[in-house]
């Protein structure tokens, strides 16, 4: 029994990292209905500029300067990279966030290198782990897990209770009544990419302690953080959370219980997992269905 | 009665008597400055790839169904193929076949989850398959036969005896490739141009609007799921003869991206485009090096020779930009834009304001000579 606490709270610290990025996929989803395949490439960046910060400062203005940095490289993807081909095929977007994946990635392995550098967490993190009876947590997961329900609050408040973030879902809710209404769409759609490129850089900055700063760090990350995306609903940043979460305790549970008997699996159960539900709620668990006329 | 002799058909027999001399070109004067046996191999492998390409064409072109993971369905009829060949014996001719039929079974039991998904949703589901078959490839209950995470080592084939002196190991192996190549590309045309093609088109336009035309959705969307990874086990199998070694890491997740992108840059639902993406896939790199050193993108001197590191880091940067400016300016891709550009041509122009002067607005013939791109 202890040991499956453990890996539940191990799970929970994994799915919350996966739960910020896919926060920040369903963010750019919702309102300009383009799946940013670059999400991690993106956050993996912004965490190198935030290191190249580090030395200049300590860690939290670093950290508060990346996320701005970031924001505004995500406004000038949307307005320049993303704006031209609006209300291109479905394909033609994916196809150029795969493109702007390769871009990130090779400018970060032709500028910084690809060997893993270390990446220093915040002084609260750091300290002897915290022991509840048998289960041992490091207290960099539960910052982990901390910081990741502050960045969902503060999501939340800002979409509920600020004019811009109304603005923003009416912005994606209905465009036309929005523009009606005297809402400058565009901006709104910039402020949604910037807005996903901080949150997806706080992610970075969070992963980066645990798995070493190099460029292919997101690679094994960002599929999951898609993949709870989809579990949650695409359009539903709730749903987001509850995939993250969902994906990163199923993933541990496969990894201690399953592997051992029949080599490593843990990937395909989580799969598995997301099919199966994909099959029975096509738009994923909180997913609304938009039924379009023919 | 038509002659035979059309401007069309005589173009096919030039093509196929020049995909026959292809091999021997390097042999001849002009030709030996740019053909060599390893550009044989090159179009050999090309070859291969306009197989696989045409499967996912075929699926996500004129079907509509977006795929991240048809390289696992590649992998699955390589596997098949060596498996086949290496455990049980097989001829190598009836291995890839039974190749292609697994594969193809495979692809309509993938067709039932993809029944009820759409777009970004299919999209990550076939991601997952990707992802999660180099473990399906390493589990233990198969590794017996798959090699686990070693691998599988290959053997390219050997010319037989009955063409000794014809032609060496490439040529014979070009031939070998490029045969099955020929006959599924004509075989893709046919289907785009019959009926089945059209019910394809029709569910890619709205499936609603073809389940009310009498198309029977469910059966035609796994019908195209396993036509390509019918194809795809096919080009999988003929894959195993240009590698020395195949393990589950061959056929990873941006092998799959790169296909589809390729699908995307020639130009969905042609089958011209298709051979333009095969080329694409085939000559990437050299091509972006190509670019670099003709000074093209305004990025020259820093890839050069002995800078290994930059040059192979910047070629990645240089290819994501190839991508990205070819959306924003050819978002039909390549055949798309080739077809504009031919509509753009100053005397179609005025032959069409000349039309329209006179009050007809659109010719159907020049309609049908615009629209080429089927």
């Amino acid at each position: 029994m202890g040991e499956f606490i453990q890996q539940v709270a191990t799970g929970l610290s994994t799915g919350s990292v996966y739960a910020v990025l896919a926060l920040a996929i369903v963010l750019i989803y919702q309102s300009t209905r383009i799946v940013n395949f670059a999400q991690g490439e993106m956050a993996m960046f912004s965490t190198f500029i935030a290191w190249a910060f580090l030395g200049q400062m300590s860690f939290w203005p670093a950290f508060f300067v990346t996320l701005v940095v970031s924001a505004a490289i995500g406004a000038a993807l949307e307005r320049f990279v993303l704006r031209p081909v609006e209300g291109a095929p479905v394909l033609n977007s994916v196809i150029i966030t795969l493109g702007l994946f390769t871009v990130f990635n090779s400018l970060a392995l032709w500028r910084w290198g690809g060997v893993p550098r270390p990446f220093p967490s915040p002084a609260v993190f750091d300290g002897s782990p915290l022991v509840v009876g048998t289960v041992t947590i490091s207290r960099l997961n539960i910052g982990i897990f901390c910081m990741s329900l502050a960045i969902m609050a503060i999501l939340f408040v800002f979409l509920n209770y600020t004019k811009v973030g109304l603005a923003m879902r009416a912005a994606a809710e209905n465009p036309a009544a929005a523009r009606m209404v005297g809402i400058h769409v565009g901006q709104m759609l910039s402020i949604g990419w910037a807005l996903s490129a901080a949150v997806g850089a706080v992610a970075g900055m969070l992963l980066a302690p645990i798995l070493a700063l190099q460029p292919s760090m997101m690679f094994g990350v960002i599929i999951f953080a898609f993949a709870a995306a989809v579990l949650g609903g695409l359009n539903s940043l709730p749903g987001a959370i509850i995939g993250g979460l969902v994906l990163g305790v199923t993933q541990n549970m496969a990894g201690t219980y399953v592997s051992p008997h029949t080599g490593s699996i843990d990937i395909t159960v989580a799969f598995v997992a997301i099919v199966v539900v994909l099959v029975v709620r096509p738009t994923g668990l909180l997913g609304r269905e938009v039924k379009r006329r023919v | 009665m038509e002659s035979v002799l059309t401007r069309r058909n005589i173009a096919l027999v030039a093509l196929l008597a020049f995909l026959v001399a292809f091999p021997y070109l390097y042999r001849i004067q002009p030709f030996n400055q740019v053909l060599d046996p390893f550009r044989t191999f090159q179009v050999t492998r090309l070859a291969i790839w306009l197989v696989i390409l045409l499967g996912l064409n075929l699926l996500t072109g004129y079907s509509g169904q977006i795929s991240l993971g048809h390289g696992a369905l590649v992998a699955i009829g390589a596997y098949t193929t060596a498996v086949l060949m290496h455990e049980f014996g097989v001829p190598v001719v009836f291995a890839v076949l039974a190749a292609g039929l697994f594969t193809g079974a495979i692809g309509f039991v993938l067709g039932v989850p993809a029944l009820r998904l759409t777009g970004p949703y299919l999209a990550i589901a076939t991601l997952a398959m990707m992802l999660a078959l180099p473990q399906i490839l390493k589990l233990n209950g198969i590794r017996e036969w798959t090699g686990g995470v070693s691998g599988i080592l290959l053997s390219t084939p050997r010319a037989p005896a009955v063409v000794e002196g014809f032609m060496t190991d490439r040529q014979w192996l070009y031939f070998a490739c490029m045969t099955p190549a020929v006959i599924m590309a004509v075989l893709a045309w046919n289907i785009t141009h019959s009926h089945t093609g059209r019910a394809f088109i029709a569910l890619r336009d709205s499936e609603v609007g073809a389940q009310q035309m009498g198309v029977n959705v469910p059966l035609y969307k796994m019908l195209a799921f396993s036509l390509s990874a019918f194809y795809a086990g096919i080009g999988g199998g003929l894959f195993v003869f240009t590698e020395a070694f195949m393990s589950p890491d061959t056929f990873d997740v941006n092998l799959s991206i790169t296909m589809l992108v390729m699908v995307v840059l020639g130009g969905l639902t042609s089958i011209a485009g298709t051979v333009f993406g095969a080329t694409v896939m085939t000559f990437r790199n050299d091509l972006v090096d190509l670019s670099a050193s003709l000074g093209l993108l305004g990025l020259p001197g820093k890839i050069v020779p002995g800078e290994e590191q930059s040059s192979e880091t910047l070629r990645g940067a240089l290819y994501g930009l190839l991508l990205i400016i070819t959306m924003v300016f050819m978002p039909r891709g390549f055949v798309g834009f080739v077809d504009e550009l031919r509509g753009r041509a100053p005397w179609r122009r005025a032959a069409r304001m000349f039309l329209r002067g006179r009050g007809g607005d659109a010719d159907p013939a020049l309609d049908a000579t615009s629209d080429h791109a089927e």
